[in-house]
């Protein structure tokens, strides 16, 4: 609301401006940054007095982050569990956008398929894991297998619930213009289901990176699931926290990534669906 | 619309075209023909793979009643569960309060967010090995680990509810003399409730994934060890019941979360995706 002439003379008269008081909840970034500061420095104070075994503190971490760095550990296994996950990801993105369009785009394939889906998906994929490890052995492939499994279904359920959104007006529009059903695909239901479809590849990067976590636990051979599992049965627990740093960093700079290939590729529309 | 009037005349002018029976009227007829030809293809070509390997459904339900009937299936049930129970209420709980706390004071919101948010970035199974080192291999343990999985999911969504109650609203109990306590529970807190309900439905999923990872890697009680046991001794049918088992869990809990959120938050449906 503007004010006339007179009323910001008044004001000015009546000198409403006056100091405020001091208050925390002006200076937020700072409470933020000391908060975090006051944590780490309470950690490595305590953490030095702790048995070594139990609790490491900051600097040793870091301590141990550089060595890792230096004798290569960390970027070798990093390598290997970056391919498989790629791998297994991309077998789940392919598989997962092709029958969450049949399945979105047909009945018969929805009938066909659904009572599938929904139980795998509700399935903790977890409880799949000894028995790929049965199935594939303690190698790659069962890492990769879990990682598709973990990726699949949130891409595949996205992708299907984005495809029987499209309005039916835009494909009836296309099939009067005489879109062959290959067009009616590619130019009309790809596009138009494709923010779901990457609301799904989003959530299903998060999944996969645990899946891949989660079987180089179990398999504790190669990868940053094994380095975890290796130095805390060593209780080397300084070195156990640079996996879970990188791990944190990787999860966080991927989902930052496929965000902003998000915005990039499917700017037009902002929807995702919460599993 | 059609009126009465308009019916008769339709019909005296034979106008009703008969609805031709058509397959896709029974979506669940095509579902059920899927499930029985799964079923029978897996039953034929499980007896003739070897039983170490794969089984076959009439074992696997052989296996089941077996399982039943030594109320060993019941009683490693009734572990996890109450893993499950432990850790989520606690979750639940500490979730909604720190939620609340960090939705409606910016301070608290400063003070906590830069460790939430790294915590929450950082795969929480990654923290696996670290709490089974502090806490053991027994009951607290699979508590704990159930809490980390599910207690982010609750906190964000709390928090985001509970900074999205319009302002307008607190205003008005404001100036109708309600106390802070009133205000957060006679006004934030039913506000916040559909956001709060989407973040356990969310939750409920993490923590079974929670229990049974615990439970994998303790590998002493829980449906989760036997998961693990049977894996270990190549009892593939009894695998396939636990398995069969958990994915029931699953089913059952998010239905149950499903109507419980219908029923106490009918008036809004959001949610937030965390992935």
């Amino acid at each position: 609301m503007a004010l006339n002439v007179l009323e910001e003379r008044a004001l000015a008269e009546l000198d409403l401006s006056h100091e405020r008081p001091f208050r925390l909840a002006d200076h937020l970034s700072s409470v933020r940054a000391a908060s975090a500061v006051v944590v780490l420095l309470l950690w490595e104070i305590f953490g030095r007095q702790i048995n070594p075994l139990f609790l490491s503190y900051p600097s040793a971490i870091a301590r141990a982050l550089l060595q890792l760095l230096n004798a290569g550990e960390i970027q070798r296994q990093a390598m290997g569990s970056l391919q498989v996950f790629a791998v297994g990801l991309s077998g789940a993105l392919v598989l997962g956008i092709i029958v969450g369009l049949l399945m979105g785009r047909y009945r018969l394939a929805e009938y066909l398929l659904d009572p599938y889906v929904y139980a795998l998906d509700a399935t903790p994929r977890v409880a799949l894991i000894p028995l790929l490890l049965l199935w594939f052995g303690l190698g790659t492939s069962s890492k990769i297998a879990i990682v598709f499994l973990s990726g699949l279904f949130p891409v595949l359920m996205n992708t299907f619930s984005g495809v029987r959104t499209v309005s039916a007006h835009l494909v009836d529009t296309g099939r009067a213009y005489g879109a062959r059903e290959g067009q009616i695909f590619t130019k009309i239901i790809l596009p138009a289901a494709l923010p779901f479809i990457m609301a799904g590849i989003r959530l299903a990067v998060g999944r996969a990176l645990i899946g891949i976590i989660t079987a180089e636990m179990f398999t504790a051979v190669t990868g940053m699931g094994a380095l975890l599992v290796r130095y805390s049965s060593a209780l080397a627990t300084d070195k156990f926290f640079v996996p879970v740093i990188f791990l944190a960093l990787l999860g966080v700079g991927l989902s930052s990534a496929v965000e902003k290939l998000q915005k990039r590729l499917a700017p037009w529309k902002e929807t995702e669906r919460a599993l | 619309m059609i009126s009465a009037s308009d019916e008769q005349l339709i019909n005296e002018l034979g106008l009703r075209r008969r609805h031709r029976w058509s397959l896709y009227d029974h979506p669940n007829l095509i579902r059920a023909a899927s499930i029985l030809f799964f079923l029978v293809v897996w039953e034929i070509y499980g007896r003739e793979t070897d039983p170490i390997l794969f089984t076959y459904p009439t074992a696997v339900v052989e296996a089941f009643f077996k399982l039943l009937a030594t109320g060993e299936l019941l009683r490693q049930a009734a572990v996890s569960l109450g893993a499950l129970a432990a850790g989520f209420g606690l979750s639940l709980v500490l979730g909604v309060g720190l939620g609340l706390a960090m939705g409606r004071s910016r301070l608290a919101e400063a003070i906590f967010e830069p460790h939430v948010n790294a915590l929450y970035a950082t795969p929480q199974v990654a923290l696996t090995p670290l709490l089974m080192m502090w806490l053991g291999l027994g009951f607290a343990v699979k508590v704990a680990v159930v809490f980390l999985f599910a207690f982010f999911p609750i906190l964000i969504n709390t928090a985001s509810g509970a900074k999205n109650v319009s302002a307008s609203i607190v205003e008005v109990g404001r100036a109708y003399q309600a106390s802070r306590r009133q205000i957060m529970f006679k006004i934030v807190f039913p506000a916040a409730l559909p956001f709060i309900m989407a973040g356990v439905r969310i939750a409920v999923g993490r923590g079974l994934v929670g229990m049974i990872v615990a439970e994998l890697f303790t590998a002493i009680t829980g449906l989760g060890a036997m998961l693990s046991l049977y894996g270990n001794i190549f009892e593939t049918a009894k695998m396939f019941v636990v398995i069969i088992v958990l994915a029931g869990l699953g089913i059952g809990l998010i239905h149950a979360t499903q109507m419980l959120e219908r029923k106490m938050a009918r008036w809004k449906e959001s949610e937030r995706a965390v992935s």
